[in-house]
């Protein structure tokens, strides 16, 4: 099998679908030539040679490349041209967006072509090393930062030097997937306020643990969707939504909106009122251009100035880190594709994999896309299920204690009776003394347990007193004989015991 | 002074004895009144001692001038002093040399000394010729306290032999062994009547008969409890110890034996009874279960690994663990095994000195003793502040962005909580895997203590960094440091 990695032909597009380092791999996987459109990786900083050293031949044409290779890794879909070009009967992985791209499918279905789409790969926790959305998010989240600062004309962190003082930038961020959570850190590290607002409120734990205020936004519908994903609301939703946000923007000198809708135009969050009520100087980065923006003022792949508030509207956020993006990008296609190649079977994708299924667009020409539903994600709950068994046993334990408080009773009665009057002395300060025990060490904390131990240890030695008791009753050489061994390995425990606790215990500092 | 004043001031000091005894146990409950409590429970010890001996002189005064000769005395004066000194010299030098990784070793074969001990002076009691004979009670007594010491005596020597590695962790589930327990027990009752119906000191062959099986019984419980049950094991000793030394106190008529037999006792019985509840299984289970190796595994052989498992290089977990900004670190056995805990010591301040904050989590019943780990860590100078309890920190995982496991296995295993048929189902585990990221530091895929597969190494989230712990450890070291 020959896989082939095309220069890719979007506009502003750096990425590439493959590093030195995957290819390599890829190469182990059981893929026999591996096919590299010159110049693919330049705009990444992987040169041809690079890609040469890894084993890769270097193709200069690509319609060459599309034409014998059977599994081509791109980032962007492909385009007609591409897909005229490719070998019939060919696989294609890469970002697709299959619910957009209804022609293409048709036009790759007439190919009978095979397309996997990494950004249907379905978001569980098996799939998440193939989880490129999220890898891109990431970049894109800390890059639109580092935007926002570099068109702030003030500190970032609050300062206070000689020269006057500079309060911390106030950063909002709308949105809390994983492009937010990625802001959220980068803005945090740069020094800056950070609140954060999702209509997600089980995210707020996510965004409390970055390190952000979390706004909280009390309506009675839940945003949480199927799979993660925030769904669309009603139209009273979002103008309540979009009140608390003005409100919040008001006071922010950086907004990072990054509200998106699997399918759906972006939500418009930020109002034009809202730009105009933002502080002059103040930076939006709207992460959600491509989709229509979550301001109707941002200008797509555009840098515009409106009310004095600096809009910032790039699509290429991930493609400006193109190096960074391309080698994790890469590593996701690569997890994807080395569990296409099974250990017994060969390549072979699995229609039963939750993963394979969920990403398969076309087999052989025949459309499998949207896949069947699958369950809710599910909520781990086996602390419930341990419980039940605990209360089983504590029950048994409860039965178990009066049975054996009646025995106890019974036999003291029975002895009361039977035995001779010191026996019974005795056996009342041994009960009592087992009470007394029980009460004492019932509070030890766990660290302790082995002092403890060796303390009681070292106590028990008290029967040395008994091996004296019988060495001085003028008893039998046998008797003493057997009463000093008694004494001796009762000594080595006493002194042994106390003195390792109290080395032990040396030891414990605070 | 007259034997009458000396028995008066005798009982005084037993009481002022047992008293301190109860202080001592007490302030052992605390990290802060520890050391005192032990100093008491010396001093209490010390005070016991000094006054028997004292009896024991005046006694031997007084009884050479009526019947035994004066050599004897000095004999026995002289076997006395020697044992005396004897043994706290060995005791004081085993103390001293004993290293921290080897304290199960050392509790184990101390609590072996404390059966011996309640043998013997059983015997000798036996054997002690009575101007009226023993009385039927006493004679019980004496049984009683032989058969329990002999228990701990064989027992402790066993789980000294396996934690020590001389014997196998697995447990050894003879065929019908519960029958085999019941015939010693029926074996030492029919000893015990005909025991009971002879005259003078003529029952000595039965009582040794008695001892004999008494031995077997207790080499034959230890030998069928597995490896990772040996926290509760030496704990259920500890109790037998002081079972013992109760029963020694019944038959010599001894307040202060029974009074800190009982106190020893009931401790032991607490610290197992803590033990099993970590483990969420009875002491019963524990005890008969033949627990500690999955019978399911032991059908197949070694535990196939299954699933794919992702490895790591030290370099690596260095970055993530410096980029990280909380880290636990959760030790197991395997660390005391490769004694690595002042590396990974070295390791935790060096992150907190990066800003990194760090802390250990400790499962109950991690280790072959109760609180195993929380020694070792204070021995390497680990702050007991950053020291958390699975409860203190089973909610802080989710929170967490690098879990270091280090030799730890079954205390960490997922199953525990999610699979009805793993056999350590139902017992709490540290869930490390709600964390960021777990980094395993393993000698390899082989399963745990307990012989079952720890499907915790297949997780996405989970890198296996494989080799011997303090070898990882100090490479760790060297690239931070780097």
């Amino acid at each position: 099998m020959k896989a082939g990695i095309p220069k890719e032909t979007f506009p502003r597009e750096h990425r590439v679908a493959a590093s030195p380092d995957t290819v390599q791999k890829l190469l182990k996987l059981g893929i026999t030539e591996l096919l590299v459109q010159s110049g693919a990786g330049d705009a990444s900083g992987f040169s041809d040679e690079a890609f040469k050293e890894a084993g890769a031949r270097i193709v200069s044409d690509a319609a060459a490349l599309f034409g014998e290779a059977d599994l081509i890794l791109k980032v962007r879909p492909p385009t007609t041209t591409e897909i005229d070009a490719m070998k019939p009967g060919a696989t294609l992985i890469g970002f697709f967006w299959p619910a957009q791209n209804k022609a293409l499918i048709e036009r790759m279905a007439a190919r009978k072509a095979t397309v996997l789409a990494m950004d249907a790969v379905p978001r569980i926790t098996r799939a998440q090393r193939m989880d490129a959305l999220s890898a891109m998010a990431n970049i894109a989240g800390y890059r639109a930062v580092l935007e926002a600062a570099n068109h702030f004309d003030r500190f970032v962190p609050g300062q206070i030097t000689a020269a006057g003082r500079a309060k911390p930038a106030q950063v909002l961020i709308l949105g809390a997937g994983v492009a937010g959570l990625a802001a959220i850190a980068a803005a945090r590290s740069l020094g800056a306020v950070v609140k954060a607002f999702d209509t997600r409120s089980a995210v707020r734990e996510q965004v409390e643990s970055l390190g952000a205020t979390f706004i909280a936004f009390d309506f009675k519908e839940d945003g949480e969707g199927q799979g993660g994903y925030a769904k669309e609301m009603s139209a009273a939703y979002l103008a309540a939504e979009q009140a608390l946000i003005a409100g919040h923007a008001e006071k922010s000198d950086i907004v990072i909106s990054t509200a998106l809708i699997p399918g759906k135009p972006a939500p418009q969050l930020i109002t034009s009122g809202a730009v105009v009520a933002m502080p002059h100087g103040s930076v939006l980065v709207d992460m959600a251009a491509e989709q229509g923006g979550n301001c109707p003022l941002t200008e797509r792949d555009q840098v515009v100035q409106k009310y004095g508030v600096t809009i910032i509207g790039y699509t290429d956020l991930p493609s400006r880190m193109a190096r960074q993006s391309s080698e994790l990008y890469a590593t996701t296609l690569y997890n994807l594709t080395e569990s296409l190649f099974h250990k017994e079977k060969g390549y072979f994708i699995d229609l039963d994999d939750e993963i394979h299924r969920g990403a398969l667009v076309l087999k052989d020409g025949a459309v499998m896309w949207p896949p069947p539903p699958r369950p809710k994600p599910p909520t781990p709950a086996p602390v419930a299920k341990v419980e039940p068994v605990k209360a089983v046993e504590e029950k048994k334990k409860g039965i178990g204690g009066r049975i054996a408080g009646a025995v106890v009773i019974a036999l003291l009665t029975a002895a009361g009776l039977a035995g001779p009057p010191d026996f019974v002395q005795h056996l009342t300060v041994f009960l009592l003394a087992c009470v007394v025990g029980w009460q004492v060490v019932w509070n030890v904390t766990p660290a302790l347990h082995t002092p403890l131990m060796s303390v009681t240890n070292a106590i028990s030695g008290i029967i040395l007193v008994g091996g004296m008791v019988v060495l001085g009753s003028g008893a039998g050489t046998a008797a003493n004989v057997l009463a000093a061994a008694a004494v001796l390995l009762a000594a080595i425990n006493v002194a042994g015991g106390f003195l390792v606790t109290q080395r032990m215990l040396r030891m414990f500092r605070k | 002074m007259t034997i009458e004043f000396l028995g008066t001031l005798r009982t005084l000091a037993y009481l002022a004895a047992g008293m301190l005894f109860i202080l001592s146990l007490r302030g052992l409950s605390t990290q802060e009144t520890a050391r005192r409590g032990n100093l008491l429970g010396t001093v209490g010890m010390a005070l016991a001692v000094v006054i028997t001996a004292l009896v024991f002189v005046a006694s031997l005064g007084q009884s050479t001038t009526a019947s035994v000769d004066a050599g004897s005395s000095t004999t026995a004066i002289g076997l006395l002093a020697a044992a005396l000194i004897g043994g706290g010299a060995i005791g004081a030098l085993l103390a001293s040399r004993v290293a921290m990784t080897s304290m199960p070793e050392l509790v184990a074969i101390l609590h072996s000394f404390v059966g011996a001990a309640a043998v013997l002076v059983g015997i000798a009691t036996y054997l002690q010729p009575g101007a009226e004979g023993h009385h039927a009670a006493h004679l019980v007594e004496i049984y009683v306290g032989i058969l329990v010491g002999a228990v701990t005596f064989s027992g402790s020597v066993i789980a000294f032999t396996k934690l020590r590695g001389i014997v196998g962790s697995r447990p050894l589930t003879l065929p019908g062994r519960h029958a085999l327990n019941a015939l010693l027990v029926i074996g030492a009752g029919a000893l015990a009547v005909m025991f009971l119906g002879a005259e003078g000191t003529d029952g000595l062959p039965y009582l040794l008969g008695m001892t004999g099986i008494a031995l077997l019984l207790g080499i034959h419980l230890v030998m069928a409890i597995g490896g990772g049950d040996m926290p509760v094991v030496v704990s259920l000793l500890n109790s037998y110890s002081g079972w013992a030394a109760a029963a020694a106190g019944f038959m010599l008529s001894n307040d202060l034996l029974i009074v800190t037999g009982a106190l020893v006792g009931s401790s032991g019985a607490i610290l197992s009874t803590i033990m099993c509840r970590a483990m969420n299984r009875s002491i019963w289970n524990v005890v008969f279960g033949g627990f500690g190796a999955a019978p399911k595994a032991k059908a197949d052989g070694p535990a196939a690994p299954v699933g794919k498992v992702n490895e790591t290089t030290d370099k690596e977990v260095a970055e993530q663990l410096l980029a990280a900004r909380q880290v636990v670190i959760v030790p197991g056995y395997g660390m005391a095994v490769a004694q690595a805990q002042h590396a990974v010591k070295e390791i935790s301040s060096l992150l907190i000195e990066k800003g990194v904050k760090v802390r250990y989590a400790i499962h109950p019943v991690a280790g072959r003793l109760p609180g195993h780990m929380n020694v070792l860590l204070a021995e390497a100078n680990v702050s007991y502040e950053i020291v958390k309890e699975m409860e203190e920190i089973n909610e802080d995982f989710a929170h967490t962005d690098v879990v270091l496991v280090i030799g730890a296995n079954d205390i960490v295993n997922p199953s525990a909580l999610d699979d009805p048929s793993s056999p350590i189902y139902g017992m709490p585990v540290l869930e490390v895997w709600k964390a960021a990221r777990v980094i395993m530091l393993k000698r390899s895929m082989n399963a745990g203590y307990a012989g079952i597969d720890n499907p915790l190494a297949y997780r996405d989230n989970t890198y296996m960094l494989f080799g011997d712990a303090r070898k990882s450890v100090t490479n760790l070291l060297t690239d931070l440091r780097g």
